[in-house]
């Protein structure tokens, strides 16, 4: 199963890699063979641009729309390799098992440069952070 | 190798010397050297020089910080490692010298002049992450590994250049400058670290702090031939690192020797209340075990298991890297390891998981850069399109990319296809990680594939750029510590760069690591790691 995926970043065998030009033929051996993996992706809907844009608050325009689609339409597919792996039964970990939680008293303080704080707002009146109107787009 | 203001002899023990009884040096890591100097010897601690300098009255502080200041600016205009310096540091200096006047005592690193990557909070400079979203921002604190810095007595010299929140492998991705390699100004110092390895390999600072998510501050460290610690998840608080993966990020130590690496790691170690995920175990002393190569035994690490990870000396690297690599696996070998090769399972995957947490969690730690409470604000009439604007305006392609890739990764119905997937193959590397470590003490490999690659050659490729990463991530998935040293050179285009290898040590294992570290680096022969272009500061 990983034997597949480590071939995504293997230069061809026999191949001397230059150490100039040999990430570009590597990348398109990735290019190539990511193709083969999305038939392993299942159905899931490639990436909406302008509506991912949207949910994640960026104003693209219609140039950087055409620009970035093909590339994460490329890194996506790359990810859809996890899809062939067999990892049932396998529990996640959302991070390294280094160390247990240390969580602090839940006690409010009062932070002691506040002056700092309110100094790097850009839209500032006292006592309010100014922001325009909210207009429902929907 | 050292400034002419310091002289190194009164550090030595004054004990006689005994002879390593060394096998004639296999000269593999050597062999494509440009002999930069016939005989040359190893490195010696400048924090202890330093020290001894001050406290011995031969040097102030003051003296040292120009020396410092003026070899900066003097090599800032082809390096661009800082995109800011401190107004403070001769200030902070003279501070040092009246204590010493005084017979007052002074901190651990007093006087030593250490270099910020700009992703860490210092309150009295500004602080943008490399981006023109926090352009100008002053934080209205200082990180807690920059306050442990300054009451140790450290001088913060300046902020150094970064790629744009830490996303990127060449320092290009910075939104203000681009930082050239010491070795060669055609070529990158790596990143997202690439002024702080910079910083230290052209000597403009003694030490400096990096941050490390996929292997950020090691690749550089290998790209401009210095020694770079990633400690173990915990070990260090990220209170005032900008957050980039809050999962894998960690605030690392660049050093021109390992012991001034060991002693940057002791300061800014320890529990920190205001981070969660800070560990409460007790910080040893990581440099005081520290024998002087002159009193080493002839096989000082005898019986030491090191395993070579069979995956990263495969196709896909550069050869001349491998064979460094297995230079310093022969020089181990001399030493007295146990040298073995160990297969990682599941390590290729690894590089995609690091992907999909990486960006998951950079969509969600961005999303508080909306141009409202602080940074960059884009004026507009209604809020949505403040928000849009301003994040438009304010980060670079790579950072919007990432920001997108995550938010994809994240949207309802993928979350089980990718992010707890990539969790799931995150606990099969904790595993592997933790069997290997378990038969060997530490695992090495290289710290990247290929040495320094030119300015512009990866740039509008990404997954080219990613590919580079395959060393160092699984390392950050894991938690686990890991050293990178200088080893050998690879030539180019008639150019010596230098090359890194990675040791990899159980969590919390920082201590040996660096023990091994030291004995490595103070028995390698025949190798010169200052660069040609301050090379006369540091004569042999």
């Amino acid at each position: 199963m990983g034997s597949r995926a480590f071939h995504l970043l293997r230069a061809t065998p026999g191949k001397k890699l230059n150490s100039r030009s040999g990430f570009s033929s590597e990348a398109l051996i990735v290019q190539n063979r990511v193709r083969s993996f999305s038939v392993v992706r299942s159905g899931l809907e490639p990436p909406d641009l302008p509506r991912l844009a949207e949910t994640a608050r960026i104003s693209l325009t219609p140039d950087e729309v055409e620009e970035f689609a093909p590339k994460i339409q490329q890194v996506v597919d790359w990810f859809g390799q996890l899809q062939a792996v067999d990892l049932q039964s396998i529990q996640p970990a959302i991070r390294a098992d280094t160390e247990g939680e240390n969580l602090r008293d839940d006690l409010p303080e009062t932070f002691e440069n506040r002056e700092a704080m309110i100094a790097a707002v850009p839209s500032y009146e006292e006592p309010f952070i100014k922001v325009p109107k909210v207009l429902n787009k929907e | 190798m050292l400034s002419s203001v310091q002289n190194p002899r009164f550090l030595l023990l004054h004990l006689p010397p005994k002879h390593l009884h060394f096998a004639t040096t296999k000269a593999i890591h050597t062999s494509q050297t440009l002999a930069l100097s016939p005989s040359t010897s190893p490195p010696v601690s400048q924090i202890l020089t330093l020290r001894h300098s001050l406290l011995s009255r031969r040097s102030t502080a003051v003296e040292l910080a120009e020396a410092y200041l003026a070899r900066l600016r003097r090599t800032e205009p082809q390096l661009k490692s800082f995109l800011h310096v401190s107004e403070n540091a001769l200030k902070e200096a003279a501070e040092i010298d009246r204590r010493i006047e005084r017979n007052e005592a002074v901190g651990p690193m007093a006087g030593v002049l250490v270099a910020v990557k700009d992703n860490i909070c210092t309150a009295d400079m500004p602080s943008t992450a490399g981006s023109r979203a926090l352009e100008g921002y002053r934080p209205p604190f200082d990180a807690t590994a920059v306050r442990k810095l300054r009451e140790s007595g450290a001088i913060v010299i300046g902020k150094t250049n970064l790629d744009e929140f830490g996303m990127g492998s060449t320092t290009e991705g910075s939104a203000y400058q681009v930082t050239a390699n010491p070795w060669d100004l055609s070529r990158v110092p790596g990143g997202s670290s690439g002024g702080s390895a910079a910083a230290v390999s052209a000597r403009q600072c003694v030490v400096s702090l990096g941050s490390d998510t996929g292997g950020s501050v090691r690749q550089p460290a290998s790209f401009c031939g210095v020694v770079g610690l990633k400690p173990t998840y915990g070990c260090v608080s990220r209170y005032g690192l900008v957050a980039y993966a809050s999962s894998l990020d960690v605030i690392g130590c660049f050093g021109s020797s390992v012991t001034d690496t060991g002693i940057l790691l002791h300061a800014i170690s320890g529990h920190d209340r205001f981070d969660a995920t800070s560990s409460k175990r007790q910080v040893p002393a990581f440099t005081s075990q520290f024998i002087s190569k002159d009193l080493l035994e002839s096989k000082p690490l005898k019986g030491l298991r090191v395993g070579i990870i069979r995956e990263t000396i495969d196709d896909g690297v550069d050869p001349d890297v491998i064979s460094s690599v297995c230079g310093a696996a022969c020089h181990l070998e001399e030493l007295g390891c146990i040298v073995t090769e160990v297969s990682l399972p599941s390590f290729s995957l690894g590089l995609p998981a690091y992907y999909i947490l990486a960006s998951s969690e950079s969509s969600s730690n961005l999303s508080r850069y909306d141009g409202v409470r602080y940074g960059n604000q884009v004026v507009a009439d209604e809020l949505n399109s403040l928000y849009g604007n301003s994040r438009a305006k304010g980060f670079g392609s790579e950072v919007k990319m990432r920001i997108l890739m995550g938010t994809y990764a994240l949207s309802a119905g993928y979350y089980d296809a990718y992010y707890k997937r990539a969790q799931q193959v995150r606990t099969l590397i904790q595993k592997s990680f933790k069997e290997a470590l378990d038969k060997n003490d530490i695992l090495i490999s290289p710290a990247a594939p290929s040495v320094a690659y030119k300015i512009g050659e990866k740039k509008n490729d990404p997954l080219a750029m990613y590919a580079g990463d395959i060393m160092t991530v699984n390392v950050n998935l894991a938690g686990l510590p890991a050293l990178v040293l200088p080893c050998g050179f690879v030539e180019e285009e008639s150019t010596s760069l230098p090359v890194g290898f990675q040791m990899i040590g159980a969590a919390f294992d920082e201590e040996k690591l660096l023990k091994v570290g030291h004995i490595f680096e103070q028995t390698l022969r025949g190798c010169n790691f200052v660069p040609p272009l301050v090379a006369d500061d540091f004569p042999c």
